[in-house]
C-alpha cells in the first residue's frame, strides 16, 4: 500500500470526524462528499474510491457513505 | 502608462496639532486678518496651518498632543493678555488673531536665542543639514545674533549612544522639546523614554541610566521621526548623507502593509519613513519595515539565472534565454512522461497581486492544470474556507481603524506587539482610552501589559483546545440570554440558528464542563464572555494560533458563531479580523492561488466564471480542483508529482514535518525555484531564477484589511527582470502566450474578470491613495467594513461546532505540548531579517519552559536542551519563563538551523491542510550536542553553498 492512500484514509476520515454535524448521519455524509467533490483533485478521489470498492479498511463509517456517494 | 505619484501632497504636510477629536460644530475667526473657518476645537496653530500661513514651532507636531513647552508659536489674540502658545489655544468664535507683530517676533527671537546658545554651531557637518526644524526656525525668526555667549554652562560634550543598531542618540544636540517621549508613548505605546531632571539639567534618557539596546525599546523609529533635530538620527543619513527624492510604496513584511516614503539619493535606499497619509499605518511603523531593509542589496542576493542536472552538481550560470529554456524543457518532457497533472506551482504572498495573480495563470494555461497553491495554505487557508461558510466572504470584516470604536478587543492566538507591530499600538492606544482586553492565548502576550490600559482577562487555554473554549464562551452569551435576538432575526438563517441554539445550550459545552479541557477557569469564561456580550462594540481580532490547528477551521466558524449570536457583525467598532502574517497573504488568496478557486475566490467547478477565464485566456480548464501543496508532496514522493514551479517561498524551512518535506523535494525531477537567495528550498532545485526585491518593483499588495497598496519601484532589478516578468518569460518558453508591458495591465486584466476588483484601476488606487475591496459598481471606492446591510450569501449562517480533540496528545513518552510563535525584530523564515543588524536583537531561536518543567528536567537558563517529538529531534537553547503554564513550551522558527519545523508533525487543519503548527507533544531533555539533523543540516548548507560559490567566482 502506497504512503498516499494512507494518507488520504486519515484525511477522509478526520473530515468525517470533523464536518459540522448535519441534522442526520446521511446529511452529514453527504456534507462530507460535498467537501470532498470540492476541495480533492480528481487522481486523490479516484483513490479513495478505489480503495473503498477493494474493501475500505480503516475507513469510520461517515467517511465509508461520504465516499460511496463520490 | 506612467504615473507620477507625488508625495508631497497637502496630507504630508504637519499641521502642528492633531485634529480634534470629536467636533460639534465650525468656527470662524479670522487670522492675520483672513477670514477662516475651522472645526471646533481645533488649535490656533492648526487653524493657522489649514490656512496656509505658517506659525514657528518647534515642541509641536500633528501626531502629538500639544504640549506648549517651546514657546515659539505664540501669537497675540485681540482682548486676550499675553501672548498664548497658539498650539495649546483652542479657536473661539470670532477670534482675532496676529501671527506677525513685533511683539511675537520679539519673543520668537530670544526663544531661539536661548535655544542655540546651548547648541553646537556645526550645522555644515551636521547629519540633519538641510532637514532640520532648529535651523528652519532660526531662519523663520530672522535670528541674527545670540547675545548669551557660547561660554556659559552647555550640553555640548554629552556622550553619544550608538548602542541601537540602527540610529544614534547625540544628546548634545537636543532641546528637551520631548517629541520624542510622546511620540513614544502617544504614537508607539511603548514609554520608553523620559525627560530626567529638571531645568537646564533636563536630558531625555531611555529608562533608568540605560542606553537604547538595554531600555524597553523597540525601535519602532517614532522617536527618530519625531525629532526635529539631529538628536535622533538614522544612521543610514549619518553615513550616506540627506535623501534627494522619495517615493511612497508599501512595507513588504507583514500584513499591516503599512505605507513609507523610501528616500533615495540617486538609486540608492538611504531610509524608509513611514508615510503620514498611509491609510493603514498613518505616519507609523515598526523596526522591520522602518529599518531592515539592508537585505535587498545583501552580497547573497542572486544576481543571475543557474541550472544544473541534478542537485548534487555545482550550479551554472547561464543567460536568462537559456535558464528558461532549461526549465520549460525539462517540465515539458516530465508531462509527456507522466502526464499533464505531474507538475504545479506555488504562488508566493510576499510577491505582488499581479505576479501571484501570473503564476496561478501560468499554471492554468501553460501547464494546464489547476495545480496551483500558495504559502497560505499553512497559515490562513482555514480563515478563508471559515468566513465564507459563515458570512460568505474570505476576509476580514473591519478597518484597521475600526478598533478606535472598539470598547471590548478579544485577542485570540495572536501577538500584534510582535507580529504586528503597528497595528498592535493602534490597540493600545483605543485600550488606554478604556477599551477592555479579553487575551485567550496559552501564553502571556505583551499586549496585555500596556502600559496605562486596563485590566486584561487572560483566558490561558491548553494548545489544542480553541474549539472547546469558544464553543464555552458562546454557550454562555446563550443560556444567559445575552445573545442579539435582533440582529439573529433580521440578518441570520433562522433555521441553521435553531440548530446551533440546540448545540450551543448542551452542557458540555458550558464553561464548566469545558474547564478540564482547556484548563480555564470556568469564572474568567463567564466573566469574558458577558464582557463581550454586553460591553458594547466587541472586535475580535485572531492570528495563527487559531488557524494552525486540526480543528483551524472550525474554530473560525465557531468565532464567527460568535460575532453574529452578539450582533458584533457590520458597522464599526466590531467584526472578526484576522491578522494575516505575511505582507499579501490576503492578495495571494484573491488572485486565484488555490487549486479550487479561481481569482475572486469563484470555484472552478462554477460554470460562468470558469467560461470567462476561459474565452480570455484562450483555453480549457479543468472543472476539478487540484492538488494543495501537501497533496503535491505526498504525490511527489509517490513517485506521480515531478516538477514543481516556486515563486518566492521556502516550503523546505515553512512548511511541517521537514524531513517528510525533504524527501518530497528530493524526489523532483525539475524544481525551479524563484528567489531573492539560496534558500533551504532551493537546495534542492534545478533551476534558480533570481527573483526581485519589493524595492524594484511596479504592483500591488493587499493587506489585512482588504486594503490594496500601491508598490513602486524605487530602483532597477538586481537581476535584471521583476518577477512577473520572469513568469511571463517562462510561461512563453512553455509556448504560452503572455506579453504584458507593465504591472498596470496585469491588474486591468484582474478587474475585468474579478467582480470583487471590478473598479479597481491603478489610477484610481493614485487618487485614493488605496482601496479596500470589494470595489465595484455599489461601491466604487472600496468597502471599509463589510456586511453592513447583508451578507454576500444572504443571511448570515451559524454552523455546528463540534469539539473534536486533535489525535497529537501529549503521553508519557512526550509529555509537554510545544506550540511556536514568532518576535518583533525577524519576520517568517526570516530570510529577509536574518540578512539584516535585526539580528542583533535576535539571533536564534530559543525554546521557553515554564520552571516547573525545566527544574523536573534539570535544565537551566542558557542550557542546550533537546527536543523529539513523534516526526524528528532538534536541540535549542533553553530560556526559563512563566509566560505558559506548565506543561507548554514555546519556541520561535526564525533559523533555518533551529529545526522547528523537524519537530512538527503532518498533522493538519481537516478542511484545508493547514498544518498544525500550534500543538505538536513533544519532551524535552539536557543534552551536549546538537542534533543528528541539525549536523546534517550544516554539512548540507555547507555543501550546496560550496555548489553556488565557484560559479559566482568564475563569473567574476
Ligand atoms: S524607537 Fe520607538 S520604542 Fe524606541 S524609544 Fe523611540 S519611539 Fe520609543
Ligand atoms: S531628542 Fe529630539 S525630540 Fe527628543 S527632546 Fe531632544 S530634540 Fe526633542
Ligand atoms: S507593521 Fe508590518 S507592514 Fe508595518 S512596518 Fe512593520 S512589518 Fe512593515
Ligand atoms: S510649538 Fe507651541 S509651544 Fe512649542
Amino acid at each position: 500500500m502506497s504512503r498516499q492512500i494512507d494518507t488520504l484514509i486519515k484525511m477522509v476520515n478526520q473530515i468525517a470526524d470533523n464536518a459540522p454535524r448535519q441534522e442526520t448521519p446521511e446529511a452529514t455524509a453527504e456534507a462530507v462528499a460535498g467537501h470532498l467533490r470540492k476541495f480533492w483533485a480528481k487522481p486523490m478521489k479516484v483513490q479513495v474510491k478505489a480503495y473503498l470498492e477493494a474493501g475500505g479498511d480503516g475507513l469510520n463509517e461517515v467517511a465509508v457513505e461520504a465516499v460511496r456517494r463520490l | 502608462m506612467l504615473h507620477i505619484y507625488d508625495p508631497n501632497t497637502a496630507t504630508d504636510r504637519d499641521l502642528g496639532t492633531p485634529p480634534p477629536a470629536v467636533s460639534a460644530g465650525t468656527v470662524s475667526l479670522s487670522i492675520d486678518g483672513k477670514p477662516v473657518q475651522v472645526p471646533e476645537g481645533t488649535s490656533v496653530l492648526r487653524a493657522a496651518s489649514l490656512a496656509g500661513i505658517q506659525i514657528p514651532k518647534l515642541c509641536a507636531s500633528d501626531n502629538l498632543e500639544a504640549f506648549g513647552s517651546c514657546r515659539l508659536c505664540a501669537v497675540e489674540i485681540e482682548g486676550r493678555r499675553g501672548l498664548p502658545a497658539s498650539c495649546t489655544t483652542p479657536v473661539a468664535e470670532g477670534m482675532s488673531v496676529n501671527t506677525q507683530t513685533d511683539r511675537v517676533a520679539r519673543l520668537r527671537r530670544n526663544v531661539m536665542e536661548l535655544y542655540i546658545s546651548d547648541h553646537p554651531l556645526d550645522c555644515l557637518t551636521c547629519s540633519a543639514n538641510g532637514d532640520c526644524e532648529l535651523q528652519d526656525m532660526a531662519g523663520a525668526v530672522g535670528l541674527r545674533e545670540v547675545r548669551y555667549g557660547y561660554e556659559g554652562e552647555n550640553h555640548l560634550d554629552a556622550e553619544k549612544d550608538t548602542s541601537n543598531p540602527y540610529f544614534t542618540f547625540d544628546p548634545s544636540k537636543c532641546i528637551v522639546c520631548s517629541r520624542c517621549v510622546r511620540a513614544c508613548e502617544e504614537v508607539q505605546g511603548t514609554f520608553a523614554l523620559t525627560i530626567d531632571g529638571r531645568g537646564f539639567e533636563s536630558t531625555v534618557s531611555a529608562g533608568q541610566d540605560e542606553d537604547f539596546m538595554d531600555s524597553e525599546c523597540v525601535s519602532c523609529g517614532a522617536c527618530v521621526q519625531a525629532c526635529p533635530t539631529a538628536t535622533l538620527m538614522e544612521n543610514t543619513v549619518i553615513e550616506q548623507g540627506q535623501p534627494e527624492h522619495s517615493v511612497v510604496t508599501t512595507c513588504a513584511y507583514c500584513g499591516v502593509g503599512c505605507s513609507f516614503k523610501a528616500e533615495m539619493k540617486g538609486n540608492e535606499l538611504v531610509r524608509m519613513v513611514p508615510f503620514k497619509d498611509g491609510h493603514a499605518n498613518h505616519g507609523h511603523s515598526c523596526v522591520k519595515g522602518r529599518f531592515a531593509f539592508g537585505y535587498a542589496t545583501h552580497p547573497d542576493r542572486l544576481t543571475a539565472p543557474m541550472i544544473r542536472d541534478h542537485i548534487d552538481e555545482p550550479w551554472r550560470e547561464v543567460s536568462w534565454d537559456e535558464a528558461l529554456a532549461f526549465a520549460a524543457d525539462r517540465i515539458k518532457t516530465i508531462q509527456a512522461k507522466y502526464g499533464r497533472d505531474s507538475v504545479g506551482g506555488i504562488t508566493s504572498s510576499r510577491c505582488t497581486n499581479e505576479e501571484a495573480y501570473l503564476v496561478q495563470k501560468l499554471v492554468r494555461t501553460a501547464f494546464g492544470n489547476n495545480n496551483t497553491d500558495t504559502c497560505a495554505r499553512v497559515c490562513h487557508s482555514p480563515t478563508g474556507y471559515g468566513l465564507k461558510q459563515t458570512l460568505g466572504e474570505s476576509a476580514g470584516t473591519q478597518t484597521f481603524d475600526s478598533v478606535m470604536k472598539s470598547d471590548v478587543i478579544v485577542v485570540i492566538g495572536a501577538n500584534p506587539t510582535d507580529a504586528h507591530p503597528v497595528f498592535a499600538s493602534q490597540m493600545r492606544q483605543r485600550l488606554r482610552q478604556g477599551a477592555k482586553l479579553i487575551v485567550a492565548d496559552p501564553r502571556q502576550i505583551d499586549l496585555m501589559t500596556t502600559p496605562h490600559g486596563g485590566e486584561a482577562i487572560h483566558l490561558p487555554l491548553k494548545p489544542g483546545t480553541n474549539v472547546a473554549l469558544i464553543n464555552a464562551l458562546a454557550h454562555v452569551v446563550v443560556s444567559e440570554g445575552l445573545e442579539d435576538r435582533l440582529f439573529i432575526a433580521q440578518r441570520c438563517d433562522s433555521k441553521e440558528y435553531a440548530a446551533w441554539n440546540t448545540f450551543i445550550k448542551e452542557e458540555r459545552n458550558s464553561p464548566e464542563a469545558t474547564e478540564s479541557i482547556t484548563g480555564v477557569p470556568a469564572a474568567s469564561v463567564r466573566e469574558a464572555a458577558r464582557l463581550y456580550a454586553t460591553a458594547g462594540n466587541g472586535a475580535i481580532y485572531y492570528g495563527l494560533g487559531v488557524t494552525e490547528h486540526s480543528q483551524g477551521s472550525t474554530m473560525v466558524m465557531g468565532i464567527a458563531n460568535l460575532a453574529l449570536a452578539t450582533g458584533n457583525i457590520g458597522r464599526e467598532g466590531v467584526g472578526v479580523n484576522p491578522l494575516r502574517g505575511q505582507n499579501n497573504v490576503q492578495g495571494s488568496c484573491d488572485m486565484g492561488s488555490f487549486p479550487h478557486e479561481l481569482p475572486g475566490y469563484q470555484h472552478v467547478s462554477q460554470e460562468a466564471p470558469r467560461k470567462a477565464f476561459e474565452a480570455a485566456w484562450g483555453v480549457t480548464i479543468d472543472s476539478e480542483p487540484g492538488l494543495r501543496i501537501p497533496n503535491m508532496f505526498d504525490a511527489a514522493i509517490d513517485g506521480s508529482f515531478k516538477g514543481l514551479y516556486v515563486q518566492g517561498e521556502d516550503i523546505a524551512q515553512s512548511d511541517p514535518n521537514t524531513q517528510h518535506v525533504e524527501r518530497a523535494l528530493g524526489s523532483l525531477e525539475c524544481l525551479i525555484v524563484q528567489d531573492l537567495f539560496l534558500n533551504e528550498t532551493a537546495k534542492f532545485a534545478h533551476v534558480l531564477l533570481p527573483g526581485s526585491s519589493f524595492l524594484e518593483k511596479d504592483g500591488t499588495f493587499t493587506n489585512a484589511e482588504r486594503r490594496i497598496n500601491r508598490v513602486r519601484k524605487v530602483m532597477p532589478a538586481l537581476a535584471g527582470k521583476e518577477d512577473w516578468e520572469i513568469t511571463q518569460d517562462l510561461a512563453n518558453a512553455l509556448g504560452y502566450d503572455m506579453h504584458y508591458e507593465h504591472p498596470e495591465q496585469i491588474m486591468a486584466e484582474i478587474a475585468s474578470l474579478t467582480p470583487s476588483f471590478k473598479g479597481v484601476t491603478y489610477q484610481k488606487l493614485d487618487e485614493l491613495g488605496s482601496i479596500q475591496w470589494p470595489c465595484n459598481d455599489e461601491h466604487p471606492n472600496g468597502t471599509p467594513i463589510m456586511h453592513e446591510e447583508d451578507f454576500p450569501i444572504g443571511k448570515g449562517r451559524f454552523v455546528v461546532t463540534d469539539y473534536v480533540p486533535t489525535t497529537e496528545r501529549a503521553n508519557r513518552k512526550f509529555p509537554l505540548l510545544l506550540t511556536t510563535g514568532r518576535i518583533l525584530s525577524q519576520y517568517n523564515v526570516g530570510a529577509q531579517t536574518r540578512r539584516t543588524k535585526n539580528q542583533t536583537w535576535h539571533d536564534q531561536d530559543i525554546i521557553e519552559l515554564h520552571p516547573h518543567d525545566a527544574e523536573e528536567r534539570g535544565i537551566n537558563e542558557g542550557d542546550w536542551v533537546g527536543l523529539t517529538s513523534r516526526a524528528g529531534d532538534t536541540v535549542l537553547q533553553a530560556k526559563i519563563s512563566t509566560r505558559m503554564q506548565p506543561g507548554v513550551v514555546y519556541t520561535t522558527f526564525h533559523h533555518p538551523v533551529s529545526g522547528a519545523n523537524v519537530i512538527t508533525t503532518d498533522n493538519s487543519d481537516w478542511a484545508t491542510n493547514c498544518p498544525e503548527y500550534k500543538v505538536t507533544a513533544v519532551q524535552c531533555e539536557k543534552v551536549a550536542q546538537p542534533s543528528a539533523w541539525q549536523e546534517r543540516h550544516r554539512a548540507q548548507h555547507k555543501k550546496q553553498w560550496g555548489l553556488l560559490k565557484p560559479t559566482e567566482e568564475s563569473a567574476s
